[in-house]
């Protein structure tokens, strides 16, 4: 088990796949940790990818800092892990807190990124965010991790998920309890109480990137995912159907299928982002079609809308 | 060696030499909290905060009273070597590069408090078919649940303005602190073969 030392603090990682190939570098959700991205390891290393995955600052088997960790450390962490791949094409992808430590990367180290992919993500915390983010920290304090994931699994899984796990959600959950501690989950949720907006700087994202979103996520509903498409040039937003806020937990087939296809049309001079809108196959390997010219991506309903 | 309490006895429960020396370290590290609250304590209260002082020492005592009476105790020859140990370790020890003496004697107190309350997880060592009517299962669920609401007072006062001046003393006192409850605890684990993953331990 290697492991990067980020002042005296150490980052667990690992690197899977041909040493010369294009990486992809994965980055975790809040509460997860990197075996959670087993599937997409092995599925990105069958189509030849290297595959790079790692627990942030105080998740998992990495050093879990007393009280005082910000998102910047996070960012310097990822850079160090990014700096053992050489110097070969890298895809940065992350889900939820993950992407937007990548979005973060993207901003200040844009020029080492063949491509980015930030899932279920945002640039901002708009009000709902804002209290939702506050009653989850609320809900950690008073009931613990176990009470936190609780509240996380109904709200960012389908029931399609949930009803053959009903029965043991606890085994569901315990290996998520064990490897993650209350105190340093708060100190990762407390890295946003000076959180300033993104927004105004993602102009500076120039590599090709590929945004998704599951069409019922409404932790990070589809406004959030719209201001990244919006402000990031050479971006589309695609639409995992079906799908909440944890789809690269309950979709892993089909995102990893995403998340090559995007390289690899990348690599192959294929991509064009155009700021387009496309709704994602529901199986892996499907294709990907365009939303419907005319009606409003941003609604539940079949409305018309003006598309900017 | 196990990352577990066990093996687990026919119903369920954690071997009593485990339990002896677990609580004991439980009781050394809490009840140590639970006199410097107590002293910490003024009679009469003059503010909000010091509500919190009382609901601490109370927690604290709760804590050690429990452990007393759900904890299956065996004789262990090895426990008056590791207590007196543990004593030392707890002893009020102002925070290094704050001059004011009774607030680094305050952060002294909140590191430990936090080194404690977040450092240790006890239910965390309970295998899955540990029985939950246990009274000494319980317990450590107990105990896990509490400290970290316990956790909160002292992340309110180390991360609040009145020691935004001094972050950088109170960071590595605070590291400082859980790095050396950390290597008790597990080396009390260890002893009773408990094996513990964590890096922090491995850190110069």
């Amino acid at each position: 088990m290697p492991f990067l030392t980020h002042g005296s603090y150490r980052i667990r990682y690992e690197l899977d796949g041909p040493a010369n190939a294009p990486a992809y570098v994965l980055v975790n959700g809040l509460t997860q940790y990197a075996e959670l991205w087993t599937v997409y390891r092995d599925a990105l290393v069958a189509r030849r990818f290297r595959v790079a995955t790692f627990d942030l600052l105080g998740q998992g088997a990495s050093d879990k800092p007393a009280l005082f960790i910000s998102q910047d450390d996070q960012v310097a962490a990822l850079h160090l892990l990014i700096g053992e791949l050489g110097d070969g094409p890298l895809f940065l992808s992350g889900i939820s807190f993950g992407g937007l430590i990548a979005l973060r990367y993207a901003i200040t180290h844009g020029k080492r990124l063949a491509g980015l992919v930030p899932m279920s993500c945002f640039a901002e915390l708009p009000p709902q965010l804002f209290l939702l983010g506050n009653a989850l920290r609320t809900g950690l304090i008073l009931g613990g991790n176990s009470y936190l994931q609780d509240l996380l699994l109904p709200m960012n899984v389908s029931d399609q998920w949930l009803r053959p796990v009903l029965d043991k959600l606890d085994s569901v959950k315990r290996q998520g309890w064990l490897v993650n501690d209350v105190y340093a989950l708060q100190n990762l949720m407390e890295s946003f109480l000076d959180f300033q907006p993104l927004t105004p700087q993602l102009s500076a994202i120039g590599v090709p990137t590929m945004i998704p979103n599951g069409e019922f996520d409404f932790l990070t509903p589809r406004a959030l995912h719209e201001t990244l498409r919006v402000q990031i040039p050479n971006s589309s937003l695609v639409i995992i159907p079906r799908a909440y806020h944890a789809f690269t937990l309950e979709k892993p087939a089909l995102t990893a299928d995403l998340l090559a296809r995007f390289a690899e049309d990348v690599l192959a001079g294929r991509w064009q982002g155009n700021k387009a809108v496309w709704i994602a196959p529901e199986e892996a390997g499907g294709d990907l079609v365009p939303f419907p010219a005319g009606y409003d991506h941003l609604r539940a309903i079949p409305v018309q809308g003006t598309i900017p | 060696m196990s990352e577990f309490f066990g093996p687990l006895d026919s119903e369920g429960r954690v071997p009593p030499r485990q339990q002896t020396r677990v609580a004991a370290f439980l009781i050394s590290a809490h009840g140590a909290l639970a006199r410097q609250f107590a002293f910490a304590l003024p009679p009469k209260l003059e503010s909000a905060w010091q509500t919190e002082l009382n609901a601490q020492f109370y927690r604290e005592t709760e804590i050690v009273s429990l452990l007393l009476r759900a904890t299956s105790w065996v004789p262990d020859v090895a426990l008056g070597y590791m207590a007196a140990s543990w004593e030392t370790a707890w002893f009020p020890a102002p925070a290094e590069g704050i001059p004011d003496q009774p607030l680094a004697l305050t952060v002294g107190l909140a590191t430990l408090a936090h080194a404690v309350h977040a450092g240790i997880r006890p239910a965390a060592l309970l295998p899955v078919d540990a029985n939950a009517n246990d009274p000494f299962v319980m317990t450590l669920r107990r105990i896990e649940f509490e400290s970290s609401r316990l956790l909160q007072t002292q992340i309110l006062f180390l991360k609040g303005e009145s020691l935004v001046p001094f972050r950088d003393a109170v960071s590595s006192a605070l590291e400082r602190r859980h790095a050396g409850v950390r290597k008790l605890w597990h080396e009390a684990l260890q002893s009773v073969g408990i094996s513990v993953r964590d890096r922090n331990d491995e850190k110069p």
